[in-house]
């Protein structure tokens, strides 16, 4: 009696998950609605160029990336965890693959399962410090993610790997110098992300995009594991009591978005067919924009593709729409961080609206759950 | 010690006059009217459920209370004000573990406006008086609870409070420490302080407090003083205020004598312990066995290792000898962590605190299969809505879950409901023991009868709970309980666990009335 409080705000502040993979229908309304006006306000502003199908392409490839490592994301937030590692992650394994495959001459294959191992291994390395060291991952990654760039200067000794096809004359070869790929492997290399596979110019990455879509949709909204997921990011206590493998989830959950970091980093590598081993934060910030406008919760346990997806599509618009219209790198940087807070502070604001509560309740229970997660160990 | 310059206070005290708070279905203060004046210890008891964590609470202003009002020297105080002026103490000191000693003494008052200053000579006395000097200058978090609670009584003191509520204030100190700090408390009494004591040991209440006000169902009923404040009187009004509580549920207990088997009437034992010992030394030597059939309550005061004993047993408490889990002991452990496990599968744990139980973010229905989900899934690891929702409704239907719809949040259900969910989540698998730790923990009368009503349908072997199609049956139940009145309405049988060790075993079937079986109890939770 005397402890039968009603549950705290933050206990009460998760929404069900069960119905149709959690996502109110007034969220995906205001994403959709939101993709919408910024597009309309960029057409307008480009001169229609913005809707041309080559610039809708370059745009779509964007959402490609952004989506399919916030997947991997994804399935770290809803574990209850977070991780800072997976964009100079994305680089390291394009580099370890061009490594082996441009300048070793190894088989592509060989070479692309390297660069998976490689992520594996970062993988396991954050999972590692996070369950058995217990450090609060945010922490871990933080290290990693330098760690990781710093094995990726090393490795590539900061030069640019550039992926060429071995022309079938050798004197220009000899000429040119630099290296070669086989031209077999080389074709099939850039089929993987190519753009004319698909009608308009649209890049094959879009294909990846969906198809991981359907496998994460499924997996995380109808799968054993993405419940045990969101239960063990709800209240990872109750899950130890539940009996719930908690360590090995965690572990597969930064494995997994170790590897998705990698499928987009040997992606955008098969698009361009080059690497920069110094761009390794460039997706950072954009996929925890995507993830979270999606309405993951840095708290744990909230969180869909079809969310990610559209918050992908969103960050996707603006980025190219300011690009477009060579606005300048800075307008888009403090559109990136005006997105990021306003995303946050609109999602409170509309929970907490369905309490019955201000606005600053809200921010607070979001800040006390912050604390906790980055406090419980 | 030096009384501090408290502004005297009139001699009224602190009034509370009529106070009521209901939480959704649940009253937990019913009209409390209560006084306490300068320079008495005033002692709280009562059960669990009672409204005795209500009252703290609105004395600390941390609950603002539907009706009624706290007087302190004859005016009222709102909330705010409240927090202001009650020091609680409990077990859990609100100090800052990363100052020292003396930071924390001058947190708030810091003196000028760039510099903090160092404490001043009064002050330096008080942390002498409180034995504090030699700990001036070190962290907090460095030195023992009792040196902790003593800097948080010293800062309050500092701060000329003079309202002093201990709210089981020594549950996790030593015996000497314990000591140590009632005669603080009698110092502050004397000091013309109001001192309040809340406590679950009896012999404390008797021993230090000049009267004794006896909360039950919100109310208090009794207020004992002089020749009647003995520890007997006070165990009977409690037991008997619980009885009455219970009687007025119109639910009787009834205990079966068929349903109360046990071990060695038909040989059959669903758990058995041998040379049973904590790693971390809070339990050794434990010999017990829980026939099929059975309700056995593990029962013994905080730091007893009568908690400890019973996580062991759902795996959650690390413990070494020989633990043997089903009939025909067909997985026995001597404590190695692969054994462990897989004898603790068989045992469905329900935790004390529901916030460690459930899944806030998840719905009713989710929370209720959560153990469940690889049992329910198809080949490829997905769960299909229909199965799901089937499943739900069936064990919300068993427990009698009052929810709108599986669909509904955990945190629209009522604390009752929200229990029954977590017991019902345990169940769901059919684990051949179940595990219960205080089992009806702020839970409203009704919801209780409910539970205990399902815990023996649990412990008979021939119960159907759980879900349809799952191998297994429920073969016994275990409790960690301390209120009487629920071991002798639940339990068929009783282990006092004291220091660490079996210090008795009780028959419920061996007493007519709750009365002599408390004292009994009582008795051997003490050692015997």
């Amino acid at each position: 009696m005397t402890n039968d409080e009603p549950p705290t705000t933050a206990e009460t502040g998760g929404r069900t998950l069960s119905r149709l993979g959690g996502m109110g229908l007034q969220r995906i309304g205001g994403l959709l609605g939101a993709i919408v006006i910024v597009g309309f306000v960029f057409a307008v502003w480009s001169d229609w160029l913005f809707l041309k199908p080559g610039n809708l392409a370059v745009m779509i490839r964007l959402m490609g990336v952004l989506g399919i490592i916030g997947f991997g994301l994804l399935v770290v937030l809803l574990v209850g965890e977070i991780d800072l590692s997976f964009s100079a992650l994305a680089v390291l394994s394009a580099v370890v693959m061009g490594k082996f495959w441009v300048e070793f001459g190894w088989p592509i294959y060989v070479a692309i399962l390297l660069a998976f191992a490689v992520a594996i291994g970062v993988g396991l390395f954050n999972s590692f410090f996070v369950n058995i060291v217990r450090v609060p991952s945010f922490i871990v990654t933080l290290g990693s993610n330098t760690l990781v760039f710093g094995f990726t200067l090393l490795v590539s000794r900061n030069t640019p790997i550039l992926a060429q096809e071995l022309p079938p004359d050798p004197e220009e070869w000899q000429l040119r110098g630099g290296d070669y790929v086989d031209a077999a492997e080389y074709t099939f290399f850039r089929a993987l992300a190519s753009n004319y596979a698909l009608p308009g110019g649209f890049p094959l990455q879009v294909i990846w995009m969906a198809g991981f879509a359907i496998v994460f949709g499924v997996l995380l909204s109808r799968g054993v594991f993405g419940f045990r997921l969101k239960a063990i990011g709800g209240n990872e206590q109750a899950a130890l009591l539940a009996k719930i493998p908690v360590r090995r989830y965690k572990t597969m959950a930064f494995v997994i978005c170790a590897c998705m970091a990698a499928v987009g980093g040997l992606l955008d590598f098969s698009f361009i067919s080059q690497v920069q081993p110094n761009q390794g934060g460039t997706y950072l910030f954009p996929v925890f924009t995507a993830v979270i406008v999606g309405g993951a919760s840095l708290a744990g346990g909230r969180g869909t593709v079809s969310g990610t997806l559209l918050g992908a599509l969103l960050l996707a618009v603006i980025s190219n729409g300011l690009g477009l219209n060579a606005t300048g790198a800075w307008v888009q940087q403090m559109w990136l961080g005006t997105v990021t807070i306003a995303a946050v502070v609109l999602d409170q604001w509309a929970r907490s609206r369905q309490r019955g509560e201000s606005l600053g309740a809200g921010l607070q229970d979001l800040m006390v759950r912050f604390t906790r997660m980055n406090s419980r160990r | 010690m030096t009384a501090p310059a408290t502004s005297e206070l009139s001699g009224e005290g602190i009034v509370i006059e009529g106070l009521r708070k209901r939480y959704g279905d649940t009253i937990a203060l019913a009209g409390l009217d209560l006084t306490a004046q300068p320079g008495e210890i005033l002692g709280i008891a009562g059960p669990n459920g009672s409204g005795k964590s209500t009252m703290v609470k609105t004395l600390a202003g941390e609950v603002v209370a539907d009706e009624g009002s706290v007087l302190l020297d004859g005016t009222e105080r709102t909330a705010e004000e409240l927090a202001g002026e009650v020091t609680i103490v409990h077990q859990e000191p609100q100090v800052f573990l990363n100052l020292t000693v003396a930071e924390n003494l001058l947190v708030g008052r810091e003196g000028g406006k760039l510099l903090t200053r160092r404490i001043d000579a009064s002050e330096t006395d008080l942390l002498a008086d409180m034995g504090l000097s030699a700990h001036t200058d070190t962290a907090l978090e460095y030195l023992p609870l009792a040196a902790q609670q003593r800097t948080e009584i010293a800062r309050a003191l500092a701060q000329e409070a003079h309202i002093f509520l201990f709210d089981e204030p020594n549950s996790a100190l030593t015996e000497e420490e314990s000591e140590d700090l009632f005669r603080r408390m009698h110092d502050l009494a004397d000091s013309g302080c109001v001192v309040i004591l809340v406590s679950h040991r009896l012999h404390e209440l008797v021993v230090h407090a000049d009267r004794v006000g006896m909360i039950i169902d919100g109310q208090c009923r009794v207020i004992l003083q002089g020749d009647d404040l003995t520890e007997e009187r006070v165990a009977r009004e409690l037991v008997v205020g619980v009885a009455r509580g219970a009687a007025g549920d119109g639910e009787t207990v009834d205990r079966d004598a068929e349903t109360s088997r046990s071990e060695g009437e038909d040989g059959s034992v669903a758990l058995r312990l041998s040379g049973w010992m904590h790693r971390e030394g809070g339990f050794t030597d434990i010999d017990m066995s829980v026939g099929v059939g059975e309700i056995v309550a593990i029962s013994g005061v905080e730091g007893s290792g009568a908690r400890a004993l019973v996580h062991s047993l759902a795996g959650f408490a690390p413990a070494t000898g020989s633990l043997r889990v089903g009939v025909g002991g067909d997985s026995e452990t001597n404590g190695d962590a692969r054994s462990v496990r897989a004898a603790t599968a068989q045992v469905g744990f329900v935790g004390a605190n529901r916030a460690e139980n459930l899944f806030f973010n998840l719905s009713v229905g989710e929370n209720l299969l959560a153990r469940l989900s690889t049992d329910i899934c198809d080949r490829l690891g997905l769960l299909h809505p229909r199965t799901l929702r089937d499943a739900a409704e069936h064990l919300a239907d068993q427990f009698r879950v009052k929810a709108g719809s599986v669909d509904d949040p955990m945190g629209s259900l009522s604390g009752g409901n929200q229990q029954k969910v977590a017991i019902g989540a345990a169940t769901a698998t059919r684990p051949r023991i179940l595990v219960l730790e205080e089992p009806t923990r702020g839970v409203d009368v009704g919801s209780k009868s409910e539970i205990y009503r399902l815990l023996r349908q649990y412990a008979d072997p021939e119960s159907q709970l759980g879900l349809p199609d799952m191998e297994g049956h429920g073969e016994a139940v275990v409790l960690y309980c301390t209120e009487d009145a629920e071991i002798f309405e639940v339990a068929d049988r009783v282990y006092v666990i004291a220091q660490g060790r079996i210090s008795g075993e009780l028959n419920l079937s061996d007493y007519d009335d709750v009365e002599s079986f408390a004292a009994d109890r009582v008795r051997l939770e003490a050692g015997g």
